[in-house]
């Protein structure tokens, strides 16, 4: 095949990476030379299974930030899943118990995706609103403190058990980033998502369902979210009306450290990888280095204001279009 | 109705003098936004006493010069003498201290608290917290200066229970506390009933006599000719009528200046009128406004005039779906639609070209084929799926006819150049596969020629297909070469129609109210 004779452009099949990738190699040749036990195999699988659980939910937290919006709720509703998957457990077993653990997750999802898609409410509130009832909910139900799972291989195979020798958690991870990156380059949605974040006037008017994309983007973000709540749920066995009360922050966080901008209509599933493991890297090496726990977050802060700062210096992916109103 | 006749009678009473020297003199002024020159060398001179009105259509640069005039943003080039002497605002507080005080379009009070206190805001903005309470100006004085504006309401009153009208009365004493020299009034009768304009303009008068100069910016000609002493008509960010005595400027000259003579649009053969596809009926875009009914032919292009602010536009967007209105209907064919829905417009294969490309048509970062190929969608996707050799073999053909520079469809659209920006939104149009009526606004605004002979082939292209074509635009000439009838609208209502052939001078005639056409 001559793709040049055909007219067709062949820039359109080149890989260009995103200009987080080239963080993350200088972050991981930094760390394997500067960090002892950074580089062994035992450690890095380490470091990339913890990367593939917030990995998962950033790939939802990505399809909404591709939507101009934000995402907070996943905060609580994962603990909200969590609680519900160890109460329903006794009666429904390990399958079912997932099942409306996940449900659980993606109805907040199809609630937020209701009350910004119908209502035009502005996603900051809506999903800090979910956030707040979601942990009320979370910790009403469980009265406050966690509830332990009875102890079965079943429940927590998806947290430890391995699929063909690959971590379960790192294997859904694998999948998820394929399923975000089909959706995205791929798919009609995929497609809406793009025009209604990068102008949802624009997209209306061209005639596009702009109510049911941003609906449904909520919903896939809900499901993406869901999965990590399930792994998270088998980690700790237990129902946690507290699990992973950081989830929403860290997700952005790693959304915006792969480059994604937060204006809406641009982002790749790439990114959300490069993202999620800059900032794995980073936790991974402060522990190996015994600094305090605290300095995690400094370091992380620093990483988030510092790429964002470098991509939008370098001018990539970061136009966040300077807008001059040249009216009359 | 304003009490015009009066106002004409005090101004014809007035001495013509001397005006004297400007109070305020702007030359050369020039005003860049991004690639969009908003001000180039535009002038401005304002007298004592007398009110100055700036006119001219979107995008002609008027707010802009506002803007500079109060401080709000500073100009690229250009001197500004206040009173003979060089002066420059690098900030609103620094303009109001020199005795610019502007009067915004959206008023600037704060509506929970009282007269009185709105009344010191402007001092109150020049103090420390702990001096904030001598700041407030004393009943008495706020009374003095409600009487000023002929307010006799009491200062402890709260201003939300005041109407609209009286709040702008407010600002203006505000504004009258601090020495003003050059009251600036920015649309200041769009949101007032008639009793409250005439009640505005007695107290600007009043201001005048005082030796105040007043500067004053609306859309609405009748109330300016009445009002204004002395006019500017700004085009393009230059000053085509320069500080000229309202009573040397007729009509016709001023609504010619204001949309100036553009470039020749070549003439192109018409096509042929088909069977009537396309009813509009009953469509009011507001409710005192009379509704409108209007069929197109196959092949029909009918053009939409009217000033800014007449509704032109606003009548357009309903036609094409994209604008709610409380009553009426459109209808492609037999198949009857309701306004305000464009999704189930385009399956009907109603295409939309919005009159303002940036907050409506745009998606300045997606690449240009996406932008191109956004109404399209379903045509090259199967069960859900993108079929992105499907996507490049539909639109890259409509791009290359619409000659887009550069011809490379992966590249951002907001790095393309504001005529080939619109390209890519007529584009997306013209590819519906089913498309039978084009509504498109102000097609060729801020475009360059090439774009625009482009843009003009296109459209009488696609009619001559068979598609029935709506036209609102601001230019004439564009109207008189590519329709086959004009419809003047004003007052957000259609109030005539006309033949081309008539020419120019009958359609600004017709535009400034004069004649049935």
């Amino acid at each position: 095949m001559t793709m040049a004779a055909a007219g067709s452009p062949s820039i359109r099949f080149a890989y260009r990476p995103p200009a987080s990738a080239a963080i993350a190699f200088v972050a991981f040749v930094f760390f394997a030379i500067l960090v002892p036990r950074f580089p062994t195999l035992g450690n890095l699988e380490n470091v990339i299974r913890v990367a593939s659980i917030l990995c998962i939910a950033a790939c939802g937290q990505a399809v909404v930030l591709i939507l101009g919006g934000i995402e907070f709720s996943f905060g609580s509703s994962v603990a909200l899943a969590s609680v519900v998957t160890v109460l329903t457990l006794p009666d429904t077993g390990t399958l079912g118990a997932f099942a409306v653990g996940a449900g659980v997750v993606v109805l907040v999802g199809a609630v937020n995706g209701t009350l910004i898609a119908r209502f035009e409410l502005p996603s900051f509130l809506v999903t800090l609103g979910t956030l707040m009832i979601g942990a009320g909910l979370a910790s009403t139900i469980a009265g406050g403190l966690p509830i332990d799972a009875p102890a079965s291989d079943a429940f927590s195979w998806l947290a430890r058990g391995r699929i063909a020798g690959i971590p379960v958690p790192i294997a859904l991870a694998v999948l998820s980033v394929a399923v975000l990156y089909f959706l995205l380059a791929h798919t009609r949605l995929g497609r809406f998502w793009y025009l209604a974040g990068a102008n949802v006037n624009a997209a209306r008017l061209a005639g596009i369902n702009v109510r049911f994309v941003v609906f449904a983007g909520y919903v896939v973000a809900g499901a993406f979210c869901a999965v990590t709540a399930l792994i998270l749920t088998s980690r700790v066995a237990s129902g946690q009306p507290n699990l992973a009360p950081n989830l929403p922050f860290e997700t952005i966080a790693a959304c915006a450290i792969g480059g994604i901008p937060l204006a809406g209509g641009q982002g790749r599933a790439s990114q959300v990888v490069y993202g999620v493991l800059i900032i794995a890297m980073m936790n991974n090496a402060v522990v190996l280095l015994n600094f305090p726990v605290a300095y995690q977050r400094l370091m992380i802060a620093a990483v988030i204001i510092g790429s964002v700062l470098l991509q939008k210096l370098a001018g990539k992916g970061w136009q966040t279009g300077a807008r001059s109103g040249g009216s009359s | 109705m304003l009490n015009f006749v009066a106002m004409d009678e005090a101004r014809k009473q007035a001495p013509k003098t001397d005006r004297g020297q400007a109070v305020l003199e702007i030359r050369g002024v020039s005003k860049q936004y991004g690639a969009t020159c908003a001000l180039d060398g535009a002038r401005l001179r304002l007298y004592p006493g007398r009110v100055h009105a700036v006119l001219g259509e979107n995008g002609a640069g008027k707010s802009t010069l506002v803007k500079i005039v109060v401080g709000a943003i500073q100009p690229d080039a250009g001197t500004m003498l206040l009173a003979g002497k060089p002066a420059t605002f690098r900030s609103v507080q620094q303009a109001v201290s020199a005795g610019i005080v502007p009067i915004y379009q959206h008023l600037s009070l704060f509506p929970h608290l009282s007269v009185r206190e709105n009344l010191s805001a402007f001092a109150l903005g020049g103090t420390r917290n702990s001096r904030a309470a001598k700041a407030i100006v004393s009943k008495e004085t706020a009374r003095a200066w409600l009487d000023s504006v002929g307010l006799t309401i009491d200062p402890d009153t709260e201003l939300g229970r005041l109407s609209i009208g009286e709040r702008q009365l407010v600002e203006i004493a505000r504004g009258l506390g601090q020495s003003c020299k050059i009251l600036v009034l920015d649309e200041p009768t769009a949101a007032l009933s008639h009793a409250e304009a005439d009640r505005l303009f007695a107290v600007v008068r009043q201001l005048c006599a005082a030796g105040t100069a007043v500067l004053f910016i609306s859309h609405k000609l009748e109330e300016t000719e009445a009002i204004a002493d002395d006019l500017t008509v700004l085009r393009n960010g230059r000053t085509v009528i320069d500080a000229e005595r309202t009573e040397r400027v007729n009509r016709d000259t001023l609504v010619h200046a204001m949309l100036g003579e553009t470039v020749n649009v070549g003439v192109r053969d018409l096509p042929e009128l088909g069977e009537i596809i396309f009813r509009a009926r009953g469509i009011r875009i507001h409710r005192r406004a009379a509704a409108c009914d209007i069929a197109v032919r196959a092949g029909e292009i009918v053009g939409v005039a009217g000033l800014v602010g007449s509704g032109a536009l606003e009548i357009g967007a309903a036609l094409a779906g994209a604008r709610e209105t409380a009553i009426g209907t459109l209808a492609v064919g037999d198949r009857i639609f309701p306004t305000g829905n464009r999704e189930r417009a385009i399956s009907l294969g109603v295409g939309y070209v919005p009159s303002d490309r940036h907050v409506e048509g745009l998606f300045p970062v997606l690449t240009a084929l996406q932008n191109a190929s956004a109404s399209v969608v379903p045509t090259f996707s199967r069960r859900g799926l993108i079929r992105r050799a499907s996507e490049h073999g539909r639109l890259v053909p409509w791009l290359e006819r619409l000659k887009l520079q550069p011809l490379r469809p992966h590249l951002q659209a907001s790095g393309f150049s504001g005529g080939n920006q619109q390209k890519l939104v007529v584009s997306r149009n013209l590819a519906l596969a089913n498309l039978r009526v084009l509504v498109v606004l102000e097609p060729t605004r801020g475009v360059d020629i090439g774009a625009r002979e482009v843009i003009h082939d296109a459209i009488v292209a696609a009619a001559r297909q068979g598609v029935a074509v709506i036209l609102a635009s601001s230019d004439l000439d564009e109207l008189l070469a590519l329709s086959h009838r004009i419809l003047v609208v004003r007052h957000g209502e259609i109030e005539g129609e006309m033949s081309p052939s008539s020419g120019r001078e009958t359609l600004i005639a017709a535009l400034a109210g004069r004649g049935a056409p």
